[in-house]
């Protein structure tokens, strides 16, 4: 045993923290001293001696149990002893400590409490309960904290029967930790609280945290000629219950109830706005975007000023939008443009039309740009002339984006106007024609392209071969020959790109003769259209560019060898793997995984561990396609890496994947993974793979396990997770019963209801009709 | 082209742009980063971003390439009067003070985007007589925005509710889509180019009694910070200050600088008188 790390020591420290490296080996018989050592007046020797006790797990225990009863030095020897049996290993101490929880002497009851919690021991549920009874308020509150601790609900009535004892000391640690049970019998209890001031502000908080509707009513009636800072705390607890509700997919049931109960507090909700504090406003603008009407747009508009509210304000006026057509077309003529900005992305109708086309023409280039967009997405086609005034406008993204909308509209004489554009158009407006021609590819275009590139604007000259690549005219291939030999290098590289594009025999000589470009860029495009092309008889040419003296032209060669199906490709890529470069490391791995090549999982597997994120980003990606075990085992551990980048992206893939194996190593990482980790959303992604992984896992899930598992079957809301939440009701164990319950319970739909009236009657497990019965409640 | 940006790209593309500028852009950002990002490479001419990529670490020899893509990236969001209790402190009585002593003052309005910041000081400046007797040098790392910021025009974003109406009245003309600084206000500031990460940091401006950092650092990763700092804690004057965003605190970061409360705003200096 070392001493903590970080910490300096006397030599009398250093030799006593040695004496328990020591003693730890020489196993049980040194408990003995061990524990006498608790009392040493040395901070790092403690730890020390802390570590070692509980390393030494079950011989430990029941001396350490007995010093707790009988010697108690001091209060640091306490401290250490409740230390080290809350980390003790083996199986003995709980069932120790429970019965030590039964010491009639406080302090002593008060460790034991306070240990169990630490050891998260969820058998020690029920005795806990008991202990909120305690006489002594000391022993009541660690038995508080300790199934906060554990995180059970399997006291719920005991700690509801503390509420009702209005006890100041015991009342607030029993509403946090009911109020994160997510049991629906909490309610009641709780509200009633809101009667008491005393408790009003923390009773009002714990039932924003239970994310039941059946909370709101309580809530809503604090309102009717409330205080502003009375309106705040009711806005922020009405957030965390929506926030919350979102978790067992309750949020449409959740949003229903609050618009009925808060149909008159909107005037207050914005008035509480003047004195709110960034939370609180975003709380107001969260509940104003579900509850809200036009009337509130105004308020909502000001706070898009306000960084820390921005979001919120933006999504409450979009929300808004979409359910009230007329308010948010008046709004688009009346706000600012940080309001228009906040609104164009909710624009959906046809109606909306005639206020979105001016907007063409506003001062701020983002509005204009969402305009086009807007425009393209409810299907303006009448607005096609304008969007084709604005592929002149000076932001290129208002460029891009009318050359999308243009795109996506497609008219009738969309051909004869980006003609005309290309023809008489400036040098931007020309590039912009050329990029429709090359999304639309218009009949009888090709002589215009080839016009446009002969233009000297070599970007014009480029693009127009891009589009010529598009185009179905029998002139093409001729066209594109002609510009491979153009002396403009751009102009090479383009007919090099348009050709792998393109295809066919004709492009293939063309790409041949273009790795032997003296241009760089030329080569490049070459390799990567003999790629595409994916003739191995192009093994040679290609494997030759590996030693150009550009190292994009090595790059893009490894990218086309990837295509190929050749023995030759891979043992190119095989050593290419090994490069020092960074790049070409990753371009190989990339080809790795163009075909299917079982060669391929062990590098990939090696580069899943590789320092820099863009190479283990790409092993992943080619793990994810893969079926060996190893690959899945290697993509579920990255989704609980620490790094945000790696973990999102692992999870991102997992969740693509509808194999059983990959629902079944989510499952498993949900189960391990904190309630707020980003694993919980993409298990409760819709598919019918994950649904049936959750129903499986289900049968053997305790209770913590069962929470997450029912949570994501709620949120999933498809036909196989509703089925699978109904099936728990039926499942052998009573926590996916109560689980399943719960869910239901906050889901308040009438099919539900009626289930959970037979459940409240028929279960065999009180606790399972006890929930069922409260959650059936309207 | 896809908008969606690949995590892997994404990395390739986010690295490359940090080591450039220094900008930290993390998963949260792949969505606007993508969508920027697309944008430009489709401008440049690629419809492949891997191509872009290639072209920016291999092809871009004085790094403008680069430098039109940071352009692209930027977020140039700042306005008139923002966070104004500092400036009202440094105007008077900071740099009043100082030119008491000293005679003449210097700030500079590092990272200054479109200029709002330095003209914000300058007008307090103005209105207490003393814009003559200090240099305002502001730099940012933006050419485009530079350049718009020596015009004086801002939008009407540019000017938000609660604005001291008195100084707005005195000091910005309206002008067709947007209000314009008064010739005395912009003629009082310097501008240029300078990348705060890059190169020689603060290069050869000299030392500052006021320099004005804010809402930037925000956007670095901690070990950038902590140089950036360093930088401009060099071109600091005894008794100077350095002043950054009321969200942003340096003490994390063990700086050299100490932190003072003055005025009711927060400051870092490096002691010493004026």
């Amino acid at each position: 045993m070392t001493a903590p790390q970080g910490l300096s020591l006397t030599d009398a420290e250093r030799r006593r923290v040695e004496r328990t490296a020591v003693l730890a080996g020489a196993g049980a018989a040194s408990v003995g001293e061990l524990v006498g050592m608790l009392s040493d007046a040395s901070w790092p020797v403690r730890r020390a001696v802390v570590g070692t006790l509980a390393a030494l797990g079950d011989p430990a225990v029941a001396p350490l149990v007995a010093w707790l009863q009988n010697v108690r030095a001091s209060e640091h020897a306490i401290a250490a002893a409740v230390d080290a049996l809350s980390a003790a290993t083996g199986d003995a101490a709980t069932p120790a400590v429970i019965v030590l929880l039964g010491d009639p002497r406080p302090a002593v009851a008060a460790d034991a409490a306070s240990i169990l919690g630490r050891r998260r021991a969820t058998d020690a549920a029920a005795a806990l309960g008991d202990a909120v009874a305690h006489g002594d308020d000391n022993v009541a509150l660690a038995a508080i904290e300790a199934l906060g601790a554990i995180g059970s609900t399997r006291a719920v009535d005991a700690l509801i029967a503390v509420l009702a004892q209005h006890n100041f000391f015991r009342t607030f640690p029993a509403l946090q930790v009911l109020a994160r049970t997510g049991d629906p019998r909490v309610v009641e209890p709780v509200a009633a609280l809101l009667a008491d001031e005393t408790y009003r502000f923390e009773a009002a908080r714990a039932l924003g945290r239970t994310g039941f509707a059946q909370a709101i009513r309580p809530l809503a009636s604090l309102l009717p000629g409330a205080s502003d800072a009375v309106v705040r705390l009711v806005a922020l607890a009405l957030s965390d219950l929506l926030a919350r509700a979102g978790w067992t997919g309750a949020t449409e049931h959740v949003t229903t109830t609050l618009r009925a109960a808060l149909g008159a507090a909107l005037t207050q909700l914005v008035g509480a706005l003047r004195r709110a504090d960034p939370a609180e406003r975003a709380a107001i603008a969260l509940l104003l975007g579900r509850i809200g009407d036009a009337s509130v747009l105004p308020a909502l508009a000001s706070l898009l000023d306000d960084p820390d509210v921005r979001e919120a304000a933006t999504d409450a006026i979009q929300r808004i939008g979409r359910s009230h057509d007329d308010a948010l077309i008046a709004t688009l003529a009346s706000g600012d443009a940080a309001t228009r900005l906040a609104i164009l992305p909710s624009v959906h109708t046809g109606r909306a039309a005639a206020a979105v086309r001016p907007l063409l023409a506003d001062e701020d280039p983002e509005v204009r740009a969402r305009a086009c967009e807007a425009l393209a997405r409810i299907g303006d086609t009448s607005a096609v002339p304008a969007l084709f005034d604005a592929l002149a406008d000076p932001s290129p993204r208002v460029a891009h984006a009318a050359t999308g909308a243009i795109h996506s509209l497609g008219v009738a004489d969309t051909a004869a106007r980006t003609l005309g554009a290309l023809r008489t158009g400036s040098p931007g407006v020309r590039r912009h024609a050329l990029r429709i021609v090359a999304y639309l590819g218009f009949d009888g275009a090709l002589a215009d392209v080839r016009a446009a590139a002969a233009d000297p604007d070599l970007r014009l000259a480029e693009l127009a071969v891009a589009a010529i690549a598009v185009l179905a005219d029998d002139g093409v291939e001729a066209a594109l020959e002609a510009f491979a030999h153009d002396p403009r290098d751009g102009v090479r590289a383009a007919a090099m790109r348009a050709a792998g594009l393109r295809g066919g025999p004709a492009a293939q000589t063309m790409l041949a003769l273009g790795v032997l470009d003296p241009a760089a860029w030329v080569r490049y495009y070459a390799c990567q259209g003999l790629g595409r092309l994916g003739d191995a008889a192009t093994l040679g040419l290609l494997t030759a560019c590996l030693a150009d003296p550009a190292p994009f032209v090595r790059v893009g060669a490894l990218e086309a060898l990837g295509h190929l199906d050749s023995p030759g490709a891979w043992d190119v890529l095989a050593a290419a793997a090994a490069s020092a470069d960074a790049d070409e490391r990753r371009a190989a791995l990339t080809s790795m995984s163009l075909r299917p090549r079982a060669a391929a999982l062990p590098f990939l597997l090696a580069a899943a561990a590789a320092a820099d994120p863009a190479t283990r980003l790409i092993a992943l990606q080619g793990l994810a396609q893969r079926i060996e075990p190893s690959a899945l085992a290697t993509l579920a551990a990255a989704a609980a890496d620490a790094a945000p980048e790696i973990r999102d992206a692992a999870l991102s893939l997992l969740g693509e994947r509808t194999d059983a194996p990959a629902a079944v190593a989510l499952v498993e990482l949900a189960i391990a993974a904190p309630a707020e980790h980003p694993a919980q959303r993409v298990l409760s992604l819709p598919g019918e793979a994950r649904a049936h992984a959750i129903a499986a896992r289900l049968a053997s899930a305790d209770e913590a396990a069962a929470e997450r598992l029912v949570g994501a079957l709620g949120r999933m809301r498809d036909e196989a997770a509703t089925a699978a939440l109904y099936d728990a009701l039926a499942l052998t164990r009573p926590e996916a019963r109560r689980a399943a319950a719960r869910v239901l319970g906050a889901l308040g739909d009438d099919r539900a209801r009626a289930a959970l009236g037979h459940l409240a009657s028929d279960d065999p497990d009180l606790e399972v009709r006890r929930i069922a019965a409260a959650a059936s409640s309207r | 082209m896809d908008a969606r940006l690949s995590p892997s790209l994404f990395a390739l593309f986010a690295t490359l742009v940090e080591e450039t500028c220094g900008l930290h852009y993390g998963e949260r950002d792949r969505e606007l980063f993508g969508t920027k990002l697309v944008a430009h490479a489709e401008e440049r001419g690629y419809d492949a971003l891997i191509d872009f990529y290639y072209r920016l670490r291999y092809d871009d020899p004085a790094g403008a390439e680069r430098e039109l893509l940071v352009e692209a990236l930027l977020i140039h969001e700042t306005y008139f009067f923002r966070e104004l209790a500092p400036l009202r402190y440094l105007a008077d009585p900071f740099l009043a003070d100082v030119v008491r002593v000293k005679g003449r003052a210097r700030v500079w309005s590092a990272a200054c985007s479109s200029g709002e910041e330095p003209f914000t000081l300058a007008m307090l400046l103005a209105d207490r007589g003393l814009l003559d007797s200090v240099e305002i040098v502001a730099t940012d790392l933006s050419e485009e925005t530079i350049t718009r910021a020596r015009e004086g025009r801002h939008s009407p974003r540019a000017l938000r509710d609660g604005h001291p109406i008195d100084l707005a009245r005195k000091y910005l003309e309206p002008a067709p889509r947007g209000v314009r600084v008064a010739p005395a206000i912009r003629a009082a500031v310097r501008f240029a180019t300078q990348n705060l990460v890059g190169g020689a940091g603060g290069g050869d401006l000299g030392a500052f009694d006021v320099i004005l950092c804010r809402n930037v650092l925000i956007y670095f990763r901690d070990e950038q910070i902590s140089r950036v700092i360093d930088r401009l804690a060099a071109h600091l004057a005894p008794g100077g200050l350095l002043c950054v965003g009321v969200s942003e605190s340096l003490l994390r970061f063990g700086t050299k600088l100490v932190c003072e409360e003055r005025g009711s705003s927060f400051f870092y200096g490096r002691g010493g008188r004026p």
